[in-house]
């Protein structure tokens, strides 16, 4: 069963199309991976996915339900959660205080947001600065601590977007260990990123988008040897 | 069993300030016998817990209004105006200043909730001078420049002392237990990144208006606290230079601290009844403190204690930390 499902979506800024009727749809408990060139339109996607855009035209529906246009934070209400590709923290809250932030507005109970928490910097390897305010962590602890925290309530679907950008190995690999588990316990996620080989070990399934529309969308390993896809990403060269 | 963050000590550290300032508040007129300088301490609690709204809303919620004397005002002509007209009692008046002031702050969070920055502060202002203008002009209502008459709520400048100082009190644990409950996480997470706020659940128009509401009813309450000592509401309680010196107060003392607000109150309002006698000359040194600590002291005095005395500022993450730990 279709947990999301995007049926023909369009978005232009002034003469830029960005989106040109895309369509797809993630099933419960799928992990897909959203690859593209720069400027094919993916953080758009995700944009109104996520209710800080609204489509032109089209729909999107979560469990059934249409939800584009709604704003963010009913959004993630419903259990659409969203990391940044640019990442946004807290930075004069502390990391746990961070993590309750989402706890608490998605109706935890604050003394078990805060135990939610404390689990979550464990599992993220983050307790040794659990107290520290956000501001003062690295680019990539900052980087788990927002990804943390899409996960203080479990999602309906985590949109995360360029998860494992400028990270240092290490911490890749903690969130993809992370992904993994959840995956398995039947978390559903949509990640979009430009680091293929993460792409290719972690989800089984890949959509390509290029120019505001989605050119393949398949098993990863089929994307991949793709000619299209390849002709789109790296004008010929092999990913 | 709590767990320390450093938010949540920082929090606690100036509540128990704030506390103490106020235990030294409390002893001061045993030493203090001068009814003019209780005066002082009078207004400078008045400006404090004008200072401590402001601080809800700019330091605590990202929202730089300007309009913090005018709210001030308009608690202070709801008490007058039913007290000169009704005979309505002192207490019911003051209940009313707060629900006013409180929906009139929770209209304007409506009108400006898009706002941000330089709009934000251009919009407040101009509704600041509508309200002055319009309470100034209305002399049939409100007579005026000339003010209203409102009757004193005690006799004795002492009662009026300790009664003002359980209001402050009030105010301060009211602010610290609010900024313990998740309001006060989304408050702070507005403040920090509203996108960010918003994609995390927290609903970022209700919690902004929420923070003006709340503001605007603390400083509608001290306008009418003060109307009543003074037993004189006029439009200058809502005058622009008001408000420069409510923010002054905050900036100086710390923003976005409980204790700070409280210390520069008491600071410069003492220091501005020295400096009467220049006239101008005290608000060119205010506003000359405002950018030093704006643009070198952001945590104001505040700050400078608990750095350099109390050896407690932002902590740097170990080296060992700043890596990951598998």
């Amino acid at each position: 069963m279709p947990c999301l499902v995007i049926e023909n979506v369009s978005k232009s800024f002034g003469g830029v199309r960005a989106l040109d009727g895309v369509s797809f749809s993630i099933d419960d408990g799928e992990l897909v991976g959203l690859i593209g060139p720069n400027g094919s339109g993916k953080t758009t996607l995700i944009n109104i996915l996520s209710g800080h855009l609204a489509p032109d035209s089209g729909r999107v529906l979560l469990d059934g339900n249409s939800i584009e246009g709604l704003p963010p934070a009913e959004l993630a209400r419903r259990g659409v959660m969203r990391m940044f590709q640019l990442t946004r923290v807290f930075p004069r809250m502390s990391v746990i205080d961070n993590l309750m932030v989402a706890g608490c507005a998605l109706g935890l109970p604050q003394s078990e947001a805060e135990e939610r928490a404390w689990q979550l910097v464990e599992d993220l390897s983050l307790t040794r600065v659990a107290a520290l305010d956000a501001g003062q962590l690295s680019g990539g602890q900052q980087k788990l601590l927002e990804f943390g925290s899409c996960f203080m309530v479990p999602p309906r679907i985590a949109l995360l977007d360029e998860p494992f950008a400028a990270i240092h190995p290490t911490m890749k690999e903690i969130m993809a260990g992370f992904i993994r588990r959840r995956h398995a316990e039947g978390q559903t996620f949509l990640v979009v990123s430009h680091d293929m080989p993460v792409v290719v070990e972690l989800c089984p399934r890949t959509v390509c988008m290029n120019a505001g529309t989605v050119i393949a969308d398949e098993s990863t390993r089929a994307v991949l040897t793709d000619k299209v896809v390849i002709e789109a990403y790296l004008g010929g060269a092999e990913i | 069993m709590e767990r320390w963050t450093d938010s949540s000590a920082r929090n606690r550290r100036e509540f128990i300030a704030s506390l103490a300032i106020l235990a030294f508040v409390a002893l001061l007129p045993l030493v203090m016998g001068n009814e003019y300088w209780r005066g002082v301490v009078i207004v400078s609690m008045y400006f404090a817990m004008l200072a401590a709204a402001w601080n809800l809303l700019a330091g605590y919620t990202g929202q730089f209004s300007l309009a913090p004397a005018t709210f001030a005002m308009i608690g202070a002509y709801s008490t007058g105006l039913l007290s000169y007209y009704y005979n309505v009692p002192p207490l019911i008046g003051i209940f009313a200043a707060i629900v006013v002031a409180g929906l009139i702050g929770l209209l304007l969070g409506r009108i400006v909730l898009r706002l941000t920055g330089a709009y934000l502060a251009l919009t407040t202002l101009s509704f600041a001078e509508i309200m002055r203008l319009v309470i100034s002009n209305s002399i049939d209502i409100t007579r005026g420049d000339l003010g209203l008459n409102v009757p004193g709520l005690f006799d004795d400048r002492l009662t009026y002392y300790y009664f003002m100082l359980a209001i402050l009190t009030l105010t301060q644990v009211g602010l610290f237990f609010l900024l313990r409950t998740p309001a006060g996480l989304y408050l702070r997470a507005i403040r920090d990144d509203q996108i960010a706020a918003a994609s995390r659940g927290v609903k970022v128009v209700l919690w902004k208006t929420n923070a003006f509401a709340i503001s605007a009813a603390v400083s509608g309450l001290a306008g009418a606290l003060y109307g009543h000592f003074a037993g004189l509401v006029s439009p200058e309680l809502g005058l622009i230079a008001q408000t420069g010196i409510i923010i002054s107060m905050a900036v100086i003392g710390g923003l976005g601290t409980l204790a700070g607000p409280l210390i520069g109150a008491f600071l410069v309002y003492v220091a501005s009844e020295y400096l009467r006698d220049f006239g101008g000359l005290q608000l060119i040194i205010f506003a000359l403190l405002v950018i030093i600590f704006g643009r070198f002291f952001r945590e104001g005095l505040w700050g400078l204690f608990s750095r350099y005395v109390l050896r407690t500022g932002i902590r740097r993450p170990a080296l060992k930390d700043a890596v990951p730990e598998k």
